[in-house]
Formats: structure tokens, C-alpha cells, sequence
């Protein structure tokens, strides 16, 4: 039909409502953890090195700026999983019969138990 | 501003007759705390400007007519009360994301389009004749779906989805929650069929999971959850396709 109005595309939608910005700080969070599995990359590089090329490359992750880069990782990383696990119960609800489990409990159940039983058994494989 | 027990509303005005852009009108009217924005309206409208042109039906949050932008924000306007913006002036214009006809007015047919490609209704291989009875549900049948089907189709899903503004092949929260909503009844056979549309290219990948639909959503329907139900289980179709290939199944 002629005659209607069609607003312009908005290019800073994004920073029209907060969950908006949510959103795109939860994406940007995709990017340091694409740079850090590219940093985990390099690091089994170095293992086909040999030991010297090994330990070299371990002592430069020990430098202020790599370990900078790794806490800012870290942080990207615990946000992009607790926001995945907060998005668990809508995405795959679970029925007991006609009841369906709780948000919080479903985000335990299938989200913070398993992680943190698999970063214990990590945990103890590593220090025993 | 507003005084003396007045707030003023700036109101979005386009005539397609007289105007190439849309421009804001504001107006004084009197303030009740039991007034929502809708009576405002419906008050301009009666006492100072006939021209105003808004949608509006049961004024109790049923019919899904009157969801309008209020201080930027997707709102069924029967439910927003001037008492939760009072003193400040309120600002009210069609939603976003879709073409304006007439003010606060706009075209539903891209949205009635999107829904109806997602074939809302029950589909049957085998229809039963009515002497047979209904076809029976249990209530836990019933549980899997019936959040999706609170939908009143207000759209005010789609004025807070930012992929409604800049994918048009994408069908949109409603329609896709109405489509999975139909997937997930157990009396349901026309999932394949459904299934088809929303799989294609952006019909359903195009959502990101931004999850400002079911913030707005007035009915707790929770668009977003229905989505990415649909999305797992069109991927789980889809790794079926390798094991089972079309025809093999009984």
C-alpha cells in the first residue's frame, strides 16, 4: 500500500534498551574466547617445538600483558557461561509430568552441576 | 511537563494524505492515577483532536490492539498507567519495526503473512469425524505448550526485536512461537510441515537470542524459549535426515 512511513534503519540500536547491550557485550564475549583458543593453539605449537620452544613459550604467558590478556579471557569466559546457563531453562525446559523444573534448579541440574563436576575431575586430574 | 494535575502526551502524528514525514503533537490532558495511557488517548481523541488515529478494543489486555511505543518502550497502552509517569510528559508512537499506516497506526499485513505461514492450527493426517469424540489430551500433554498459546498477537515482540528491523525473511517471535507452539500438541501432525518453513534460511536462524521478546511480552508467553525449543529441535530433523532418510520411516 502507498503512503506508509517507514521509520530509517537504526544503526545504534543496540544501544537503545539495556538487554539490548547485554546482548552485544554476551557476543564481544565470543571474541576473547576465539583469542584465547587461538593462544591455547600456539601453545600446543610450542609442544611440537620441543621442550626449549615449550618453555620459552610458557615464559612468555607468565608476562604482566599475557597475564592481563588471560585475566580479561577469564572474565569473557565465566560471563559467557553463566549467561548460557541462565539462557538453560528456556531453552530446554524440563517436565516432571505436568510440572516443569524450576528455572534455578534446571540451571543447576543441567547447567553449574556438570560444569563443576567436570572442572573438579579437571581439577584433580591435573594436581594429583 | 505537566502540572495541576495534567500531563501532557507527545503524540506521534502521520498522515499519509498531507505529510512526507511523521512529526509530534503534544497534548494537555487531565491526570487520574487510574488512568493508563489508552484512556489519554481515547480522551485527546473525544475532547481536543478527532484526527488522532489509534487502535484499541477491550482495554483489558485481551485483544492485543493497543500495544503502541510509550517513552520508547513496546507497551500494551491499556496496561501502562500515567501514574508510573507522572509528572513527566509521556511520548506515544506506533511500534517499531513495522510500517506506519495513519498515526499510531500500523500495517499488520507482514505480520499476518508471517503467521500464517506457520500454519497455526491443528493439522491431521487422519481426521476423525465428530461422532468420534475429541482427541483426547492429558494435562501433562497440555503443559508442554500451553505458555506459547497465551499468545494475543499484540506484536510487541516484534517492535523489541532488533532482527524484526533488519531481516525481513526473518517470521518473528509471534509466528514462531505460535509455529512450535502447534509442534509441541500432542493432537498435532503437521510438524514436518511447519517444520519445513521455519527452517528456512533466516524463517527461524535469523534470531539471535537477543531475548527482549519475551521481556515485553505481556503474556509471559516467552517467544525467545520457544525459539530456541524450535531451533533444537529442527537441528535434531535435521541430524535425523542422515540416519533416516526421507521415505524410510513408517
Amino acid at each position: 500500500m502507498s503512503g506508509q512511513y517507514h521509520r530509517p534503519h537504526r544503526w545504534a540500536w543496540w544501544t537503545e534498551r539495556p538487554g539490548y547491550l547485554r546482548f552485544m557485550i554476551r557476543e564481544l564475549t565470543s571474541v576473547f574466547m576465539a583469542g584465547y583458543l587461538v593462544v591455547f593453539v600456539m601453545t600446543l605449537a610450542s609442544v611440537g617445538g620441543g621442550e626449549a620452544a615449550f618453555a620459552e613459550w610458557i615464559a612468555a604467558l607468565g608476562s604482566p600483558a599475557w597475564m592481563a590478556a588471560h585475566v580479561v579471557a577469564l572474565i569473557a569466559a565465566v560471563w559467557h557461561a553463566v549467561t548460557f546457563f541462565g539462557a538453560v531453562p528456556q531453552a530446554m525446559p524440563v517436565f516432571l509430568g505436568e510440572r516443569r523444573l524450576p528455572g534455578p534448579v534446571a540451571q543447576i541440574v543441567m547447567g553449574y552441576g556438570p560444569w563443576l563436576t567436570v572442572s573438579a575431575v579437571i581439577v584433580w586430574w591435573v594436581v594429583r | 511537563m505537566s502540572n495541576n494535575g495534567k500531563i501532557t502526551l507527545e503524540i506521534f502524528r502521520y498522515h499519509p494524505e498531507t505529510d512526507t514525514e511523521p512529526r509530534f503533537q503534544s497534548y494537555e490532558v487531565p491526570y487520574d492515577e487510574d488512568w493508563v495511557v489508552l484512556d489519554a488517548i481515547n480522551w485527546i481523541k473525544d475532547h481536543i483532536d478527532g484526527t488522532v488515529t489509534h487502535r484499541w478494543s477491550c482495554r483489558m489486555g485481551v485483544c492485543g490492539s493497543c500495544g503502541m511505543m510509550v517513552n520508547g518502550e513496546p507497551k500494551l497502552t491499556c496496561a501502562a498507567f500515567l501514574k508510573d509517569y507522572h509528572p513527566r510528559a509521556v511520548k506515544v508512537e506506533p511500534l517499531v519495526n513495522f510500517p506506519v499506516e495513519r498515526d499510531l497506526v500500523v500495517s499488520m499485513d507482514g505480520f499476518m503473512d508471517k503467521l500464517d505461514a506457520v500454519k497455526p492450527y491443528i493439522i491431521r493426517d487422519d481426521v476423525n469425524d465428530t461422532s468420534e469424540g475429541e482427541y483426547l489430551q492429558s494435562p501433562a500433554e497440555l503443559a508442554r505448550y500451553k505458555q506459547f498459546s497465551m499468545c494475543i498477537n499484540c506484536m510487541l515482540c516484534y517492535a523489541a526485536c532488533p532482527v524484526v528491523g533488519h531481516e525481513e525473511e526473518f517470521l518473528g517471535p509471534a509466528a514462531l512461537a505460535l509455529g512450535h507452539r502447534y509442534n509441541k500438541d500432542s493432537r498435532d501432525q503437521g510438524q514436518s510441515e511447519r517444520m519445513e518453513v521455519m527452517l528456512s534460511d533466516e524463517a527461524m536462524w535469523g534470531c539471535t537470542f537477543v531475548g527482549e521478546c519475551s521481556v515485553v511480552c505481556p503474556k509471559h508467553v516467552d517467544p525467545a524459549g520457544a525459539i530456541q525449543q524450535a531451533k533444537a529441535m529442527g537441528a535434531q530433523e535435521y541430524f535425523k535426515g542422515f540416519v533416516m532418510p526421507r521415505g524410510a520411516g513408517g
